[in-house]
């Protein structure tokens, strides 16, 4: 039995004494799960089992570490208002927050950041990691760890300025639509079903083909493409809170229909386009990388994550790690963006209980 | 017991069976052990060569396809295209595995002095797959699908020199040149010119997919893939598969993986990236053959800067070739020498010095011209080849150490050929392997040529050219085209970094002859018809 | 009913006026792609001359409304023509393409959207507990890499390491069904998690979002059992959205499987489709655009029709 094995078991069990004799409840439980499951896993998997164990632990401890520490400097800095906001943030908002926070950092900053150019050679190909390339060399001899920061500013920008279009055009149609009904509802709701009607990929690549893989036409094609999903989704929202009595009554008042829209309709809505929102900023990154699958997407030299999954995506049949780097990466942002919506979703529902 | 010198000898003859050494290594280690070099050659036949058995379904995953692709021969484009041709049908001249040129139909060939009459006596034994004889009209009817003013086909400008096609007998034809052509058997190899059944009006019926060929189509749909089996009637040697089944695998991680579970026995291209990994199993084997086809810059050679040679040279010594060819094609390329002529064509020249990085010297022409800090910009595109912008990317960061400041051009993919090449100043362009150094040269280096990529006008050049195009005499060919590839080198508009090589593999149970032919993928594209399983 | 009926009947004299914006559109994109049929079918070897010789022999030469006008008079007879390029009927080069898609979607759709729906269920019943963090991340970590690496992901793991599943989905007609449903479990599989997410969300977004409304305050009051709640009292009202974005999710599967295509080569439309773009073969891309239009717009409609099926008060518009 080595150190290690002994004092991992010491340290968990010490914790776990410590933990009920304080009546701390939740870290107790916690712990001597663990302790649990290490037992079990220790004797099917050895050693070295164990060591994952210990480190994944390890990671989600100091994920929650820094969620709290991130949450409650957060709260310190906000305004009172907001912080009062901030302390029911859950620790998976928290964790949400932080990492979108690191990763509008990176994209900022991105030259200041970087140790290379995007496109700059520096080594052989495929060099290993080593003091001066964090995570080693990509097939050109490019900084690996320099392009992924600089794909933070061209895939998130891009996923970004695309997304936010797609909703800001399909939401404010499908409001008016819902609200005004009548003709202008058809007329909306055919060119919506003209556009959707299009696969969307087919779409996308005849548009590419047309004006050039631009960044600004991948932009206008994917918000084209997306915004009448949003509308879609909005008029189905709106049009069942439009029918309700509290909307019947202030078109008796006599409101107008801006106002209806933003006091009335729009907060009762909201939380299914929150939801919306992060899943569709996800599709976007997966549209995205799907035409540059079809070699239509970003054009190299320009680091983009989902260019740099597919530039060596068959790697991952030899069990070589690069293509998951930018894919985690992807993975990362969207599981954080989706943990805040989560978060937001449940505040504007209005749900008190948890 | 045995002697150390024995069992050397015992593995080499192992290694030669199992096909994992290639005839050149094999005869240095046999000599080197001491074997005289006629024994080692007997040894080599007797191992590596034993009879190639009979039998099995070859399945094969071909990697450029395209869904509306059709059998008519004029419109020949993806490989797909290009090896179910060469696998169902057949042409008058072929490329043997050493690269020399060989008998299909035709049995043997002579032309008059002048090369402007050429005479084929075809074999009387070849059938089509529905069991009619093929005789001289099929032939005649064939070629003329690729003539003539209604003609679509592209390989319309191969033929542009035929004056007329004559039927001697039923067993002889006769080619009849507007000027003479020493080369008209090779040009005869071209991937269009297959041999389809001719109708009672002089076309061709090429809808059927009938042909003379070493397999005859079962069924199969383009796109998707084709099953065929085995024409018991064939002319040549060979044809040891039963069946062979093409699968359209476009994907590369698709492909590779079919071929790693086993679900298919050889695949036309791997991702270059994942070369080195593949090499490791050691149930594939890893065919990476210098082919005829080239990556050219070609800098138009009448525009400001490009019109002073001294310019032309330093932006050629500004290349690390290389670098490029270990970090673009991962050592799957061979090294150009700017001018086109790729080492597997015939009357390659070897003598002729390799051009070197050398910023130092590229630096100093650049003074000598008086275009010190020059600066100039490039196009490419992705569908040049995979890696072309990262090339042009990379060739901009190696001439920063001469002192040029290259633009890299990103321009669309679609229109690449219509609207950039022959059109910009500069850019990069992919050629498909020609079979003979005059075939390239007339296209793209003559100076009235239409395709002239860096409009380059060099007299003596130009004489040279019609002087060896007519020349039967390969001796005096070959010192012909050695002076032409020393002009093109030293005067020339058109730098050629290297020449992408074909990388192809099997499984180690596919057995290949002693060479493989360069002038496509897969052996020539004939593997189905040349390679066997071991028995 | 006699109002949905009549409905229904608008609704798909709609589609028909949808699918003929959406041909206009689909041609004159097609004719804006730089380059032509000709140039595209020669290649980079294509010669001047017989660029226009092939032109003129597929009818390149007369003026593009009017060669719409020619396809347009085809397609109302059910007529879509041939392919410019082959030459041959667009029903044979599609048809059983189209057949393969529509199963592989089957497939996946049989698979998925039960449990989705069900998984978004559960999740919005055990709200906020660590299963439902751990199906969110795990539904959101599976869209969130590509579909094609997801598919690299599902061979390696399930065909190369294990041999559980065959690599490539190449079928043929000859396969009994389980040997089908084998071969093409892979590309099904990373449909699936590709669409699972969206709909698992959904329905807990749908159903969280009733949870503040006073008749599930009203019921939570009377002391009903919150399982009881949800599946009795919040998802009736919650179908309206869920429906409509199950609909979205099988066009999707439908329409969006070209690249889970290439990648597990399975012979169905999307290649076909990819290959007539980078022709210019306008009948073909045609035909499969309005196919898969058509295919989009009938689920819509049932879509709808659900939609106000289960809420009465948009049945009964004031």
């Amino acid at each position: 039995m080595s150190y290690f094995v002994v004092g991992y078991f010491a340290f968990l069990v010490l914790g776990s004494v410590l933990s009920a004799h304080f009546n701390r409840r939740t870290p107790f439980l916690l712990l001597f799960s663990l302790t649990l499951v290490s037992f079990v896993l220790g004797i099917v998997g050895g050693t070295d089992m164990l060591r994952m164990v210990a480190i994944g632990a390890g990671l989600l401890a100091f994920a929650a570490g820094v969620s709290y520490s991130f949450r409650e400097f957060l709260i310190v800095i906000a305004p009172v208002g907001v912080g009062k906001e901030l302390k029911t943030a859950p620790l998976t908002a928290a964790f949400g927050m932080f990492v979108v926070f690191t990763y509008i950092i990176a994209a900022i900053f991105a030259p200041v950041i970087a140790p290379y150019g995007e496109a700059e050679v520096i080594s052989s190909a495929y060099a290993p990691a080593d003091e001066n390339m964090l995570l080693g060399a990509d097939q050109l001899g490019r900084d690996m760890f320099s392009r992924i920061v600089y794909g933070a500013r061209n895939t998130v920008g891009l996923a970004l300025a695309a997304t936010i279009s797609a909703f800001l055009i399909g939401a404010l149609a499908g409001l008016l639509a819902a609200t005004k009904g009548g003709w202008f509802d058809q007329f909306m709701g055919r060119v919506a079903d003209v556009i959707m009607s299009i696969p969307s990929l087919i779409f996308a690549l005849l548009m590419l083909s047309i004006f050039g893989p631009k960044t600004i036409v991948i932009i206008v094609a994917v918000a084209i493409i997306y915004s009448p999903r949003v509308f879609r989704l909005t008029r189905a929202v709106a049009g069942n809170v439009v029918v309700m009595d509290y909307i019947e009554a202030a078109k008796l008042r006599g409101e107008r229909t801006w106002y209806l829209i933003r006091k009335e309709i729009l907060p009762n809505s909201m939380a299914p386009l929150i939801a919306e929102f992060g899943l569709e900023f996800c599709f976007v990154f997966l549209l995205v990388a799907g035409l540059s699958f079809l070699g239509l997407g970003i054009q190299p030299p320009t680091a983009d994550w989902g260019s740099m999954v597919r530039e060596n995506a068959t790697l991952i049949s030899f069990g070589d790690i690069t293509p998951l780097i930018p894919a985690g990466a992807i993975a990362l942002l969207t599981v954080a963006v989706n943990f805040v919506v989560d978060w937001m979703l449940f505040r504007s529902s209005g749900l008190k209980e948890r | 017991m045995k002697t150390e010198k024995q069992m050397m000898l015992d593995r080499l003859a192992d290694a030669a069976r199992r096909g994992s050494v290639s005839r050149r290594s094999f005869m240095a280690c046999a000599t080197a052990a001491g074997v005289t070099a006629t024994a080692a050659t007997g040894l080599w036949t007797s191992s590596a060569r034993a009879a190639p058995a009979r039998g099995g379904t070859f399945r094969v995953g071909i990697h450029d396809n395209n869904s509306s692709d059709t059998h008519d021969p004029g419109t020949y484009l993806s490989i797909q295209h290009i090896f179910l041709a060469h696998t169902h049908r057949s042409y008058l001249t072929l490329v043997n595995t050493d690269q020399t040129l060989g008998p299909d139909i035709a049995a043997e060939w002579t032309s008059t002095p002048d090369a402007t009459e050429w005479t084929f006596k075809l074999r009387d034994n070849v059938t089509f797959h529905s069991g009619k004889k093929m005789t001289a009209d099929d032939v005649i009817a064939s070629m003329n699908h690729h003539r003539g003013e209604d003609s679509t086909s592209a390989a319309k400008p191969q033929l542009a020199d035929v004056v007329d096609i004559v039927k001697d007998d039923d067993y002889t034809v006769t080619f009849k040149m507007a000027a003479g052509n020493a080369d008209l058997p090779w040009t005869l190899t071209d991937y269009h010119l297959c041999i389809c059944p001719a109708n009672d009006d002089g076309t061709i019926d090429w809808q059927s997919g009938d042909g003379t060929g070493p397999y005859k189509i079962v069924d199969g749909e383009f796109g998707i893939g084709f099953q065929l089996a085995r024409h018991e009637d064939w002319h040549l040697d060979g044809a040891y598969f039963d069946a062979v089944e093409m699968i359209a695998l476009g994907d590369p991680n698709a492909r590779q993986t079919a071929l790693v579970t086993g679900d298919v026995d050889a695949i036309s291209a791997i991702d270059l990236k994942t070369m080195a990994l593949l090499s490791r199993d050691p149930n594939l084997v890893i065919y990476n053959v210098p082919s005829g086809s080239a990556i050219t810059m070609p800098m138009h050679t009448n525009v400001a800067p490009y019109d002073n040679v001294d310019v032309r040279n330093a932006l050629k010594l500004a290349m690390d070739r290389q670098e490029c060819i270990e970090k673009i094609f991962f050592g799957a390329a061979t090294v150009g020498n700017d001018f086109h002529h790729s080492p597997a064509l015939p009357y390659w020249p070897d003598d002729i010095p390799q051009r070197e990085y050398d910023p130092d010297q590229a630096k100093a022409l650049l003074k000598k011209a008086g275009a010190e800090g020059l600066s100039i910009s490039i196009s490419s595109t992705e569908s040049i080849f995979s890696g072309a912008v990262d090339m042009a990317v990379l060739y901009a960061e190696q001439a920063k150490a001469a002192g040029i400041d290259i633009k890299v051009v990103r321009e669309p993919n679609d229109g690449y050929y219509s609207d950039v090449w022959l059109k910009k100043p500069y850019c990069m362009v992919r050629w498909g392997a020609r079979p003979t150094p005059d075939v390239m040269y007339t296209l793209a280096y003559k100076a009235d040529a239409p395709w002239n990529e860096s409009l380059w006008q060099n007299d003596r050049f130009n004489e040279l050219l019609l002087i060896a195009k007519s020349e039967l005499d390969n001796g005096l060919r070959a010192e012909m085209y050695r002076e032409m590839a020393m002009l093109a080198r030293d005067d020339g508009g058109t730098l050629i970094p290297l020449f992408p090589n074909f990388v192809y593999a099997s499984r180690s149970n596919v057995k290949t002859g002693d060479g493989l032919a360069a002038s496509w993928e897969m052996d020539g594209c004939r593997a189905a018809s040349r390679w066997w399983f071991e028995g | 009913m006699g109002d949905i009926l009549g409905l229904v009947l608008k609704r798909l004299g709609l589609g028909l006026v949808t699918l003929f914006v959406i041909s206009i559109i689909i041609f004159f994109m097609v004719e804006l792609l730089p380059g032509d049929i000709a140039q595209a079918v020669l290649g980079q070897g294509a010669t001047p001359e017989n660029l226009a010789a092939l032109r003129q022999q597929m009818g390149l030469d007369t003026p593009a409304p009017l060669r719409y006008l020619g396809w347009l008079a085809g397609a109302v007879t059910g007529d879509f023509g041939t392919s410019v390029v082959t030459g041959e009927r667009v029903t044979s080069v599609i048809g059983e393409r189209f057949q393969r898609t529509l199963f592989l979607a089957a497939y996946a759709a049989v698979i998925a959207v039960p449990i989705s729906i069900a998984l978004g269920v559960i999740v919005a019943l055990l709200r906020n507990s660590i299963f439902d963090r751990v199906a969110n991340v795990l539904t959101l970590t599976s869209i969130s890499s590509p579909e094609f690496f997801l598919g690299y992901i599902l061979v390696l793991y399930l065909a190369v390491k294990t041999n559980w599943f065959p690599a490539i989905s190449s079928v043929s007609d000859d396969m009994t069904f389980w040997d089908l449903l084998n071969r093409t479990f892979l590309p099904a599989l990373t449909l699936v998690l590709v669409v699972m997410a969206h709909m698992m969300r959904m329905t807990r977004a749908a159903i969280i979002n009733l949870l503040a409304s006073p008749y599930i305050e009203m019921a939570r009051l009377k002391g009903t059992p919150p399982w009881k709640v949800i599946v009795r009292h919040a998802l009736p009202n919650a179908w309206a959205p869920i429906i409509n974005v199950v609909a979205l999710n099988l066009a999707y599967l439908i329409t969006g499987v070209v690249l889970v295509e290439v990648v597990f080569v399975y012979p169905g439309i999307g290649q076909a489709l990819v290959d007539a773009v980078s022709k210019r073969d306008f009948p073909i891309v045609q035909a499969c655009c309005l196919i898969f239009a058509a295919t989009f717009i009938l689920l819509n409609l049932a879509a709808d029709v659900g939609a106000i099926l289960t809420n009465p008060r948009l049945r009964h518009p004031k």
